[in-house]
């Protein structure tokens, strides 16, 4: 069964992937791969591993809302989550699996936006090794 | 409450990524440490002061040395309680476990009191600074027009935290590179220029004696005063230390890199320190404490290079702004995942992933108390800085005794361990307890304080130690409402635990309440 990789955060981004994401799979008898990532803080300082916990906790709560969606839908699905940006850990997860695609949301930011806000979709585009499907988050 | 840090997914897996991102990663703790103590910003805001103390002479160089000692102990601190448990959290998580929550929390208020009261520092050499790089000089002298810039300035870099926006390993190391390399073109065109008879008729030749701690006109207290301010200009370097995930020797590698980056800001700071003091005299220095390099970069560097070193100024502080609210956050998160503050400070944004309240909680504070200080202080970084010298040297010191507590049931079981995770941490902790005991003592009256005083002691002993009584008077009612946090338990390091493998954490988790 090939895999589709959906990058989830729980923002209307995350959502409108996770939709399209598990559309696909169902059409294409496919499993889903609910990935959240998150690095805290490369300017460090601090009690980093106290706020990777408190995102990780966050996470948890989160991606479990997202495995009851693809669940409803009748879809296999599993979750994970890596100490990694987001861009970066799903190409990981994606290569791990040999996954079909990539499906990451977007709320469209200009290029120059995108990279200075650090826009999952903006840097999966340049990383990715595999096909990435951006779904725009402001409807169809 | 379980801990989720058990389960942290295959990304951070150590040992997949091969010698070449070990490097990287140690490359990158380096550089994180080096540029979140932010030397060129670190120089600007204490050079002069240092020289300007009274009977200081010619020995800043030496307090620039002398300040290292008991940082580089402390450094000793932070590598063993860094290696006890790489996910265990800085200076608030160890103090708790070792010497118990009430020296904990106490530790945690003054690493944010001092986070607070440095971002006055900030804000305001941002301001001075960038009226300067513009030669505006009337609105660099005018308080209104700084206090505007310095307020836009902490708005701007609370935003920029509170969003996450980060600059890159890649940025950050171009930014470092290009700070170290303007400092060292001042420092050599300096004594060029001093050498070949270029400099002003003040000038001096570097003397043996600029770099001996002994022989100052004002004695020990002059030198304990400067060490003071010295403590200041290698804060920060802790930052390295809990930047772990890259590293894939987690346990050691940042360790490492902090003891190498105290290193490195040693010779960078005794090098530009005496090659200023070389071009310029000690009295120019003295004169133009509040501008110290923005002032020398004209005459040493020439336009427009001279803008180089303003701009350098400018993005230290901007380093140094996001490692000062960044890790001030976390601090609270952490405590307040603990239960020993109010839970709302655990917050965390859902879609940016910081933490939320605390960020803002901290960029309003740093607002309000940097325009109060900024109007009302006749002098922000003379007084600010001695002030934050005492928090530092007191959080700093709890760390060295935290280490040796924390260890006492290992140092018997070899020398190494005796020496490196006993005594020299808790003699870190002793130096900067007499430091900071001796400077309170010499800055108590209020004549020797640039602002004066308030309740009879000098402004640089009521902003440093009466904050930190503000904190022991709410630490009191504290106990009454956070119980629990307060009933822990002390913990110590797992018997054998130096002996074992030089990986792993002693701890398994986490575990605030």
């Amino acid at each position: 069964m090939a895999e589709i990789v959906i990058g989830y955060d729980g923002s209307d981004c995350g959502r409108a992937a996770l939709a399209e994401g598990v559309t696909l799979a169902k059409e294409l008898g496919d499993k889903v791969r609910i990935v959240f990532g998150f690095a805290p803080g490369g300017a460090g300082g601090g009690e980093v591993p106290t706020q990777r916990e408190a995102v990780h906790e966050l996470g948890e709560r989160i991606t479990a809302e997202a495995a009851a969606k693809a669940s409803e839908a009748g879809v296999d699905h599993e979750v994970e989550m890596l100490n990694e940006h987001a861009a970066h850990a799903l190409v990981d997860v994606a290569r791990e699996h040999d996954a079909r695609m990539i499906v990451v949301g977007t709320h469209g930011e200009s290029p120059l936006r995108g990279a200075i806000l650090g826009s999952t979709a903006h840097r999966l585009v340049q990383i990715a090794e595999r096909p990435v499907l951006i779904v725009h988050a402001d409807g169809d | 409450m379980e801990s989720a840090s058990a389960t942290v997914g295959a990304g951070s897996e150590p040992g997949g990524k091969g010698l070449k991102a070990d490097a990287i990663g140690y490359l990158t703790n380096l550089v994180i440490s080096v540029a979140s103590v932010a030397p060129a910003y670190s120089l600007a805001a204490t050079l002069g002061f240092i020289v300007a103390i009274d009977g200081m002479g010619v020995h800043a160089p030496a307090v620039m040395v002398v300040s290292f000692i008991p940082m580089l102990l402390i450094a000793a601190a932070y590598y063993y309680m860094n290696r006890a448990d790489p996910d265990c959290g800085t200076s608030f998580t160890w103090v708790t476990r070792a010497m118990g929550p009430q020296m904990g929390w106490l530790t945690g208020w003054a690493i944010v009191v001092a986070d607070v009261v440095v971002m006055a520092t900030l804000a305001y050499i941002a301001g001075k600074y960038t009226f300067l790089l513009f030669e505006w000089d009337s609105a660099a002298h005018s308080l209104l027009a700084v206090s505007i810039v310095a307020a836009i300035w902490i708005a701007v870099m609370t935003w920029i935290c509170y969003v996450g926006i980060e600059l890159s390993a890649a940025t950050q190391r171009i930014l470092l590179s290009v700070e170290v390399f303007t400092l060292a073109a001042f420092a050599i065109v300096a004594l060029v220029k001093v050498y070949s008879g270029g400099a002003p008729a003040e000038s001096l030749h570097i003397g043996l004696d600029w770099f001996s701690p002994f022989g100052l006109p004002g004695g020990s207290s002059a030198l304990i005063d400067g060490v003071l301010l010295g403590v200041f200009i290698y804060w920060g370097w802790d930052s390295g230390v809990c930047v772990n995930e890259e590293s894939t020797d987690s346990a050691r590698g940042p360790g490492k890199a902090a003891v190498m980056s105290t290193i490195l800001l040693v010779l960078i700071y005794v090098v530009v320190a005496a090659s200023a003091q070389a071009f310029a005299g000690t009295e120019a220095l003295t004169s133009h404490k509040n501008d110290v390099l923005a002032n020398l970069g004209g005459p040493v560097l020439g336009s427009p290079l001279d803008k180089l070193l303003i701009i350098t100024v400018l993005t230290s502080a901007s380093a140094s702004t996001q490692t000062t609210i960044l890790p001030t956050a976390r601090t609270t998160l952490s405590m307040a995942r603990f239960g020993s503050i109010p839970s709302a400070f655990g917050k965390i944004h859902p879609r940016h992933l910081t933490p939320s309240v605390s960020t803002l909680a901290m960029g309003a504070v740093s607002l309000v108390w940097s325009l109060f200080i900024i109007n009302v202080s006749q002098n922000v970084l003379g007084d600010s800085i001695t002030g934050l010298g005492f928090q530092i040297a007191f959080y700093y010191g709890l760390t060295g005794f935290a280490c040796a507590i924390y260890y006492r049931r290992e140092l018997f079981r070899s020398a190494r361990n005796f020496v490196m995770a006993g005594v020299v941490p808790f003699l870190g902790g002793a130096m900067l307890t007499y430091i900071f005991v001796k400077a309170f003592i010499d800055n108590a009256p209020v004549d020797s304080a640039y602002s004066g005083g308030v309740f009879g002691l000098g402004a640089a002993d009521v902003i440093g130690v009466g904050l930190l009584v503000v904190g022991a008077v709410l630490l009191v009612f504290a106990n009454f409402i956070y119980p629990r946090f307060f009933r822990r338990k002390l913990e110590t390091a797992p018997p054998h635990f130096l002996e074992g493998g030089p990986t792993g954490p002693a701890v398994e988790t986490v575990t605030p309440e």
